[in-house]
């Protein structure tokens, strides 16, 4: 029953909904999903992370290549982020060459990184102008119901996090490069940038926010593509992205900062947690 | 932003007027005006406009024709299907002209229309979740002037040059029809049919109207006289 | 946060010059020069589109964003995505339903706030069109320098050795955000303060619209 009125009166289910203070799923406005964190779960990529944002699953692998860097900047390494959305995590994209929402959040989430300054890419260079570390990160979306960037950012820090590079020495005159597998140095994260999604919904007259909104509640305020990003960087901002869709009064926003500075640092414990156990769980066999 | 009739106006700007106005009775709200919840507000840019005791609109500059009810439209038969005609009228899809719709036709009667063919109609039906529809005959089932036009030569210009040579106050057509005899039909959508004697006629008329668009009443005075000087001075 | 009005009357954005129906074919085109950049909008519209894109309820929007250099890359699906969201909310997509509109931006010179530019752009792009609006909108951008000041409409040089770029997209109805994008990091105070720097700053530009559209009111009555 529930169903039939949810598609003949699709506004009115929600209003209904959202006039209790309760969402469609039973949460509250600003009630985030749970997150699943797997760490290290894919053995072929140099790090990798798996994480569960309520059904939003998300996939991460960074794999590791030697490159010489960029002529102009001949100090700097590389960290290249691809966003992967293939038809099976939902069922609006179609199969073929990349959709424009998956290069949309692919350019969200490299300019989230990059903005954040997480890795110094100064650490990613072995030799200057002749040797540099690349590090492909591949981010492909498994499941999508909602707050993508969110997903794909937590995937990707948890990865970068557990990342440690191996031990390259580089003969200048030979131009030999030799690659120690086994004396491993970590990867320095100099930061730690978390994101949370809203999405603005106009309930009778005034707008309210809704944390950690699902596909279709993205769809009913207008659509992925107008979603607000908020990103916190360790209490400092390092971005926020809000593209159309409803408006955003001032009452609304300092209620999403407030939101998402409490849940950068709720999520950045999680990513710690779930490494140190895997770490022990490791360590004991 | 509030403001008062003969301003220029922006999307999102709201007249005081006409709230009050529609307080103490019925309002007609033309072009350029949309009523929502919270008001009256205007949603083109342009001159706010009033005509008493009741009636507003925006003036605004638009190319693209949106078709609407009642309005004088030339269109282009670009199918034949069945029992009804596919014009072209330059909106955003095609309207239909029934075949019974021109005078004196039926089943029996069908009117020569081919593709390709230029027509003057009326818009019978214009909603923006329909297709438009078309008619060449008025009420009575006369002509009135429209249907197939034959010959001549049609071309394209914007919406706002329609409604004002079409405006009793321009002095366009009452300067020209003077000159030289010529045959002419305006469309609402933005396009405009002529014939004259000659193809040098023709011409003249053409290059008049869309002369005459970013011209004042004077300037457009005067280059009526100085076309028609010009082609008085050809023909003889 | 409060900010000084009597500060913010000697400021001035870039200078800003635009010509409308540039384009004689399209329905609507706009070109605009913000400073040095300079940017030229054509909207098509309301336009039949195929059956599988149309919308029952509205029109469907279509944005092309191409650079000088002619090369499709990923940062111009980002910066459709932004135009398109935008408009989208400024639009009445819902009168002209079962339809498409195109909004095509060319690039002509990049000398910084190549987007803030593009959206300004494409909002006279819009006016020129005569479609129905819900309201006009206005992007100001600001940057943070090396000192920690916020800086409104910057130079390149400012752009290029700031610490951070903050955009902002006001609504002309309540003057609320409608879109906003950022790079770089910037702590919360500073947030708020370059957002209602850059809400008042907002006005000059919808002033400028207004100023734009008397200039040619003359030729539509």
């Amino acid at each position: 029953m529930a169903d039939v009125y949810k598609l003949i009166h699709p506004v009115k289910f929600c209003n209904d909904y959202l006039s209790r203070n309760i969402r469609p799923d039973g949460r509250s406005f600003k009630q985030p999903r749970s997150i699943k964190i797997n760490v290290d779960s894919i053995k072929t990529a140099e790090a990798s992370a798996v994480v569960k944002c309520g059904n939003t699953a998300v996939v991460c692998g960074i794999q590791l290549e030697l490159s010489p860097p960029k002529a102009e900047e001949p100090n700097v390494g590389f960290l290249v982020t691809n966003v992967e959305l293939p038809a099976l995590c939902s069922s609006k994209l179609k199969p073929g060459p990349p959709s424009d929402q998956a290069q949309v959040v692919n350019n969200i989430v490299s300019d989230i990184v990059l903005n954040s300054k997480c890795v110094d890419l100064k650490d990613l260079c072995i030799v200057p102008d002749k040797l540099a570390w690349v590090l492909y990160c591949d981010i492909v979306c498994v499941d999508n119901d909602g707050s993508l960037v969110d997903g794909c950012i937590i995937a990707l820090m948890a990865s970068l996090k557990t990342l440690s590079l191996p031990k390259v020495s580089y003969d200048a005159e030979t131009e030999e490069i030799k690659v120690d597998p086994k004396s491993r140095t970590k990867l320095e994260i100099h930061s730690f940038p978390i994101v949370t999604s809203f999405v603005v919904y106009r309930l009778n007259q005034s707008n309210i926010i809704l944390a950690d909104p699902t596909a279709y509640e993205e769809d009913i305020c207008g659509g992925s593509g107008t979603n607000l990003i908020v990103c916190y960087n360790k209490g400092l901002f390092c971005g926020t992205q809000k593209f159309g869709g409803s408006n955003l009064s001032k009452d609304c926003q300092d209620d999403a900062l407030k939101t998402a500075k409490e849940r950068a640092n709720i999520v950045e414990n999680i990513i710690d947690v779930c490494i140190r156990n895997h770490k022990n769980s490791s360590i004991n066999e | 932003m509030k403001v008062t009739i003969e301003d220029v106006v922006l999307p999102s700007d709201q007249c005081e007027e006409i709230v009050k106005a529609g307080e103490s009775g019925r309002v007609i709200l033309g072009p350029g005006l949309r009523k929502e919840i919270d008001g009256v507000f205007i949603v083109k840019a342009g001159v706010l406009k009033k005509r008493s005791p009741n009636t507003y609109w925006v003036e605004s500059y638009q190319k693209r024709y949106v078709p609407s009810r009642s309005e004088n439209v030339i269109g282009v038969v670009v199918q034949k299907a069945g029992d009804i005609f596919r014009v072209d009228i330059g909106g955003s899809c095609t309207a239909s002209l029934s075949y019974l719709s021109f005078e004196g036709a039926t089943k029996k009667n069908r009117p020569a229309v081919k593709i390709g063919d230029v027509v003057y109609g009326k818009m019978l039906n214009a909603s923006k979740d329909m297709e438009p529809e078309l008619v060449c005959v008025d009420s009575d089932g006369k002509k009135n002037y429209m249907g197939v036009l034959e010959d001549g030569f049609m071309f394209k210009c914007s919406l706002n040059l329609i409604r004002k040579i079409l405006n009793p106050k321009c002095p366009l057509i009452a300067s020209l029809k003077n000159e030289w005899p010529f045959e002419m039909a305006a469309g609402m959508n933005g396009r405009i049919w002529i014939k004259a004697n000659s193809m040098r006629e023709t011409i003249a008329v053409g290059n008049a109207i869309l002369g005459s668009e970013y011209a004042s009443n004077e300037e457009i005075k005067s280059m009526c006289n100085n076309i028609a000087s010009i082609l008085a001075g050809h023909n003889s | 946060m409060d900010v000084d009005e009597s500060q913010l009357k000697d400021f001035k954005l870039k200078p800003m010059k635009c010509e409308f129906n540039v384009l004689s074919k399209s329905d609507g085109s706009a070109i605009l020069s913000q400073g040095e950049t300079v940017v030229i909008v054509s909207v098509n519209g309301p336009l039949d589109i195929k059956m599988q894109s149309q919308s029952i309820e509205k029109a469907t929007l279509e944005v092309l964003c191409c650079s000088k250099g002619g090369k499709p890359c990923v940062a111009d699906r980002y910066k459709e995505n932004i135009i398109k969201q935008t408009c989208d909310a400024a639009l009445l997509s819902n009168q002209y339903p079962r339809t498409g509109i195109t909004i095509t931006v060319q690039e002509l010179e990049d000398c910084g706030g190549l987007l803030p530019c593009s959206l300004n752009c494409a909002c006279l792009a819009l006016i020129n069109s005569g479609l129905a609006m819900r309201c006009v909108f206005a992007a100001v951008t600001c940057v943070v320098d090396e000192q920690g000041d916020i800086v409104l409409g910057p130079s390149k040089e400012q752009l290029d050795t700031a610490r951070a770029v903050l955009n902002f997209v006001f609504d002309s109805r309540d003057k609320s955000l409608m879109t906003g994008f950022t790079e770089g990091s910037f702590s919360e105070d500073t947030y708020k303060e370059a957002m209602e720097r850059c809400r008042v700053a907002s006005d000059l530009v919808f002033a400028f619209y207004r100023d734009i559209v008397k200039q040619y009111s003359k030729i539509i009555a």
